[in-house]
């Protein structure tokens, strides 16, 4: 454990400056940026360097240990924190404080945006007031977490929506296990690199080593995506992210944000043509979309979510449809994925939130779609 | 001139029967049609009566007015599998028929058995 003090270190580098120029011409010199920082606030009288923060992050945390983001939570939190962080700005300490843990003697580091920043050293002080006796504040904040070889950022799910609705060229990569996690349900558009095989199927990533990548996994109690990111930086890339919260969180969200329930269509077992659209292209997490033609239909194009079972294999694999969503089978004219819906209905009665699009759709290679009411 | 009322009267019937049949057929669905057709063969299959899973006719192997002419007179030898077909609910056979009739040779969307 190292504990160092920045500010008496740039202050005494702010002397130094003084003594050696201002005093030499007689006027005095600009400040560095630091000892201008410090002559805005106090600092904390218990400060902690990026090993110390490294050294208290595990997943899941442990539960006398929490890190805490003292910035505003859009957009600073939102497009990077250390990872396993909780975001508490410091303008909502007395509103949030109970988010805190019970343990008044449980060990809390505050950051925020760098030496300059006082958010985290006000955070800390409230803290204290509040009864806690293990407080610490990572001055370097953000940009000194970043600056270490080897650190990266946990991103969190407003922002990664964001980038995805953008195409902003962003590569997410799920390090679940494929068949049993993202054959179920992934984010759209997830390369599936299970953190087990990465090695041998590390070679999918772009061949840029600046490209962005994020990986994610179960959710906070989860290192797979962590152990990946990693790997990765290893190999050379240079812009890695983790979405630490994960798939749950994605989950949640993507619901939430698509607000209205599933509308189903006139003719039995079909979904509404229009809410289905609204869904696949704003929240598709929220259906487990089956594309039940042959594999190389699929793979001329599809909808980005959709996972592939042809139609005559679904008998066999309808132990794999999970009960937590809606599924909807899709083909191109609604003949495959009505036969499918019925083949549910024979067999597996008691599968209630199942649906098929009854309508004509043409794929493009790019995922994209258009979709037409029956003519039939 | 009997013989040509009676000739006009009889055609006229038949044809105003397989209309009815026809229009009675079509409130069949024609999606689970296709799941209880291909589920008779695959049946049938299981129990060793056909050479094969895959329906022996597809719908586009006769016209509609065939499939109507078939259903009308609930001759189905041509199908095989009699002791399958025989166990078929009339809701069953009216949707085959459904399912047969939409993607007649002849219809707007002719189908093979896929």
């Amino acid at each position: 454990m190292s504990h160092r003090n920045p500010f008496a270190l740039a202050l005494l580098l702010a002397l130094a400056a003084a003594v050696a120029f201002g005093c030499a011409t007689g006027t005095p010199p600009p400040a560095p940026a630091a000892a201008q920082a410090e002559a805005a606030f106090e600092p904390f009288h218990s400060l902690v360097d990026a090993a110390f923060v490294k050294q208290h992050i595990q997943m899941p945390m442990a539960e006398d240990v929490m890190i805490i983001d003292s910035r505003p939570r859009r957009p600073k939190y939102e497009e990077g924190h250390i990872p396993m962080a909780v975001s508490l700005p410091d303008s909502q300490f007395a509103k949030l404080a109970g988010q805190l843990p019970a343990n008044k003697d449980a060990l809390l580091v505050f950051y925020c945006g760098g030496l300059a920043c006082p958010l985290s050293h006000k955070s800390a002080r409230k803290a204290e007031a509040l009864g806690y006796t293990n407080v610490k504040v990572f001055a370097e904040g953000m940009p000194g977490w970043l600056k270490v070889k080897g650190n990266y950022a946990s991103v969190s799910v407003e922002w990664l929506q964001k980038q995805l609705q953008a195409d902003t060229g962003l590569v997410v990569v799920d390090s679940r296990p494929r068949r049993t996690q993202y054959d179920k349900g992934h984010i759209p558009g997830a390369l599936s690199i299970p953190d087990s095989e990465f090695a041998q199927l590390a070679s999918a990533l772009p061949a840029d080593k600046a490209a962005a990548l994020v990986f994610y996994c179960g959710g906070l109690k989860c290192p797979l995506s962590h152990k990946s990111a990693e790997k990765a930086m290893a190999l050379g890339y240079t812009n890695v992210m983790v979405f630490a919260d994960g798939y749950p969180a994605w989950t949640a969200h993507t619901q939430e944000a698509a607000g209205a329930p599933m509308k189903a269509g006139k003719a039995e077992g079909t979904i509404d043509t229009d809410n289905f659209v609204q869904m696949v292209t704003e929240a598709p997490e929220r259906l487990y979309l089956v594309d039940v033609r042959d594999s190389e239909e699929f793979a001329r194009g599809s909808f980005k979510s959709a996972v592939n079972i042809p139609v005559e294999q679904l008998e066999a694999k309808m132990g794999s449809l999970p009960q937590d969503r809606p599924v909807v089978f899709v083909c191109n004219t609604g003949a495959r994925s009505g036969e499918s819906f019925y083949m549910v209905q024979d067999l597996k009665p008691g599968m209630k939130n199942v649906y098929y699009l009854d309508a004509e759709v043409t794929y493009r290679k790019d995922g994209t779609f258009e979709i037409k009411k029956p003519t039939s | 001139m009997f013989r040509k009322t009676m000739t006009t009267a009889i055609t006229l019937l038949l044809v105003l029967t397989f209309v009815g049949i026809g229009a009675a057929m079509e409130e069949g669905n024609k999606r689970k049609g296709k799941y209880t057709y291909r589920k008779v063969y695959k049946s049938c299959f299981d129990q060793g009566g056909c050479a094969s899973e895959t329906p022996p006719l597809g719908p586009n192997a006769k016209t509609q007015a065939e499939w109507e002419k078939i259903f009308g007179a609930r001759d189905f030898a041509a199908f095989g599998c009699s002791q399958e077909w025989a166990q078929l609910s009339d809701e069953d056979v009216k949707d085959i028929f459904a399912y047969l009739h939409a993607h007649a040779s002849d219809s707007p969307t002719p189908l093979s058995c896929k």
